[in-house]
């Protein structure tokens, strides 16, 4: 019973990080949704290691990868935004056409 | 992790409520920082999740990386960027949000029919029988630490120059004008 709740959830929390990721037109709230898809990620890797791998725990490991690369591309993506912001006045996706001249 | 009943429940019920309206004020909310606080509820929620499934080296980390560091460090991007452009910002109801929501529901609905339809206990059973019960010698962190030191090396130390490298770009793409 435990494990359909979770799950659920962490499929609840997939399709509206993706819902948010298309159609968010702020980059660092795609960023938000990006984080909120790699925690649905890591519910299911605890989860399924929790339950079915109890003796080696190999999932764990894999969320903790997860979270290092998760940190990294947050550093990133909001160094990105800066600077694109410190260039065009504007975080909006939907306008940003640095590559275009 | 033996929990009693009604923490355990109480944890399940409460990271269950957190991550739903989180995730809905994620995305909903118009202003930027409001979203970065639910994100970092979901967060807090999430870690919530990871100590009834005997993880807690797991909920530490996710607490201390994605709360202390990841959400800090979008709360700051939020407050330098954010000017006065979120009240610009129109939330128009426009069709490419229907055609997405549409999609996205499509998704979580065809998810999660066959999270519903399957047995696992069954597959639980059939695993769990090919195990050796044998008794917790070694908790969840000394395990943890023993797959990282051991069979796990190389793409521990690929992690590690990988957040390196990306936090010395991020340093020098941010500061230079």
């Amino acid at each position: 019973m435990m494990l359909e709740y979770v799950l659920v959830l962490s499929a609840y929390l997939l399709s509206i990080g993706i819902y948010g990721l298309i159609t968010s037109r702020n980059m660092v709230r795609a960023l938000m949704c990006l984080e909120l898809i790699l925690n649905a990620v890591n519910i299911n890797f605890v989860t399924f290691s929790d339950l079915f791998d109890s003796r080696q725990l190999k999932g764990d490991v894999f969320s903790i990868f997860v979270i290092a690369i998760a940190a990294a591309e947050a550093a990133i993506g909001l160094a990105i935004v800066s600077s694109i912001h410190r260039n065009r006045k504007s975080t909006r996706i939907n306008q940003s056409n640095l590559l275009n001249k | 992790m033996d929990l009693p009943g009604p923490i355990h429940d109480f944890l399940l019920v409460f990271g269950g409520l957190g991550l739903i309206l989180g995730g809905l004020g994620v995305v909903l909310l118009t202003n930027p920082i409001f979203s970065a606080f639910s994100l970092g509820l979901v967060l807090v929620c999430t870690s919530l999740f990871h100590i009834p499934s005997n993880s807690p080296f797991v909920a530490a980390a996710q607490l201390l990386i994605y709360v202390g560091a990841i959400n800090v460090l979008i709360v700051f991007a939020v407050m330098f960027i954010n000017g006065s452009e979120y009240y610009k910002d129109f939330h128009l109801w426009t069709v490419g949000d229907g055609v997405t929501s549409l999609v996205c529901t499509s998704i979580f609905v065809s998810l999660i029919t066959p999270i519903l339809d399957t047995s696992w206990y069954g597959i639980l059973w059939t695993t769990r029988s090919n195990q050796i019960i044998e008794q917790d010698l070694i908790n969840n962190g000394q395990q943890i630490g023993i797959h990282l030191s051991t069979d796990f090396f190389l793409p521990f130390e690929l992690i590690s120059i990988i957040l390196l490298v990306s936090l010395i770009g991020a340093i020098a793409m941010a500061r230079q004008y």
